[in-house]
């Protein structure tokens, strides 16, 4: 008799139930196998890797979002690169083959780089100048020799390096935005942007993406990396930090989870260098020494802009640690995490709290 | 709490239940793949190696650069190549879903896909 009046109103009420777990199933069913996980990986710009992850629902549409990252990156690699030329391009090369002749016209995106990267320089007290190529380019020749044939490799001569070193004067870069040329007054100074320049351009290429409505991406540029929003579940993109011990079985050595927008850049001495003599010499120049850093095997900076991960991280990797915990104790929203040659880990004080998830 | 109330509260786990481990069977079946290594050349297909069988291959470029990949014990590596850099000879081996190793003188990725994810989206190097 129970079992009669209570009927009508349980079989409702178990219908409606089983209508809701038949929906949500169904949605999480749906979704995972509408909106799939795609990577693309391509090897020519920026003389790097570059990788995207992102969510779509077939290949061509995911296809179409990468290849809008990709034209923006090939653009910046042009107008950024140092060692080629491009047809109707004038790039930093150009810069560089015109300096003490005359002011080159140049595409604003160059200005707004040497404009942060000359920021870069005050706030980094000179660890990051992108007037140091003359510098740069006497290691990058030895090191070139001495990868191709360890029996040449020799270091740069003392004399030339004192020499190019007088040549580094970032004020003798002169920039006129009303015309938007460049120009630089001392004839045998040179631009080398590489601890600006990848930084730099997958913030400005992600800023593009999220202005296109891009979301759920996720953007590696040669290690350097930055996200637009999460996985399409709604959980932060996971990253390993490169262990610099390459012979290690476990390939990271931590793994963070970043949010929207945050970025991750390691510097290290573990991929390039040369070793002269049984010494290892890399590939990050110590502006005030003129030799290569080597205080760490790696830093790895995350904060809110990739560009200052990318300078940060060069910069942290020629301090002590006691002068970068202090350069990163003074900005907010900037962590770091320093691997010395031992093998241990120091890090910043929120580094493990914002980003490391056991 | 009526005897039916507690029929209920059991038939709606139950649909709940079956509802959440089909779901997960349907996914794990759709996912699992054995682990390969595909070795792509500028972005073509040169071979896909399983994981699971150890060999040593040899890939040559008509310039004469190489690069050897071998096989062994359920991991993929980059143990020899003609590049100067040498960073994919140093790279650590690889096996899981997603993991690579590129050599870009010649212009070599070696990728592991399906198997084993290790959960992780990219990483900084």
């Amino acid at each position: 008799m129970k079992m009669k009046k209570l009927l009508p109103v349980l079989l409702p009420g178990i219908l409606f139930l089983i209508l809701i777990a038949g929906i949500i199933t169904y949605r999480s069913v749906s979704e995972a196998a509408q909106l799939n996980r795609y990577t693309a990986t391509f090897l020519d710009v920026f003389d790097t890797r570059t990788e995207i992850v992102g969510f779509a629902k077939d290949k061509d549409e995911f296809a179409k979002n990468a290849q809008l990252i990709k034209d923006e990156l090939i653009r910046y690699n042009q107008l950024y690169d140092i060692y080629n030329d491009y047809p109707g391009v004038n790039n930093i090369k150009t810069i560089n083959d015109n300096a003490g002749v005359a002011p080159v016209k140049v595409d604003p995106d160059i200005i707004s780089l040497l404009e942060f990267s000359i920021d870069t320089y005050y706030e980094t007290d000179g660890a990051v100048n992108v007037a140091l190529g003359s510098v740069l380019s006497l290691w990058h020749k030895e090191r070139m020799i001495g990868m191709d044939d360890p029996d040449r490799a020799a270091l740069p001569d003392a004399e030339a390096l004192k020499e190019a070193s007088l040549h580094t004067d970032i004020t003798d870069i002169v920039i006129d935005k009303e015309n938007s040329t460049v120009y630089l007054a001392d004839p045998d100074m040179s631009l080398d942007v590489g601890s600006t320049g990848k930084g730099y351009a997958v913030q400005r290429v992600l800023e593009y993406a999220r202005e296109e409505g891009l979301d759920n991406i996720l953007l590696s540029l040669g290690g350097n990396i930055s996200c637009i929003g999460t996985r399409i579940d709604g959980t932060s993109f996971r990253l390993g930090i490169q262990n610099p011990d390459m012979d290690s079985d476990e390939q990271y050595v931590e793994m963070v989870d970043i949010g929207d927008g945050e970025c991750v850049v390691s510097s290290g001495d573990y991929q390039r260098y040369y070793y002269v003599d049984g010494v290892r010499y890399c590939h990050i120049i110590d502006p005030k020494t003129l030799y290569p850093a080597g205080g760490f095997a790696s830093v790895s900076v995350i904060t809110d802009d990739s560009g200052l991960a990318d300078s940060y991280s060069t910069a942290l990797y020629t301090m002590s640690y006691e002068d970068g915990l202090s350069f990163v104790g003074k900005r907010d929203n900037v962590e770091a995490m320093w691997i010395m040659h031992d093998g241990t880990k120091r890090y910043s004080e929120g580094f493990i709290g914002k980003y490391v998830k056991k | 709490m009526k005897k039916n109330d507690i029929i209920l509260i059991a038939i709606t786990l139950v649909v709940a239940l079956a509802c959440f481990i089909g779901t997960r069977i349907w996914q794990k079946s759709n996912t699992d793949e054995d682990a390969v290594a595909v070795v792509t050349i500028d972005g073509d297909i040169y071979g896909e190696f399983p994981l699971s069988e150890d060999i040593v291959e040899r890939i040559e470029f008509p310039d004469g650069s190489f690069n050897v990949l071998t096989v062994s014990e359920g991991y993929a590596d980059v143990t020899e190549a003609s590049c100067p850099d040498q960073i994919c000879v140093h790279h650590n081996h690889i096996r899981y879903s997603g993991e690579s190793i590129v050599c870009l003188p010649n212009k070599l990725v070696v990728e592991v896909k399906g198997g084993e994810d290790n959960g992780i989206d990219g990483s900084t190097y």
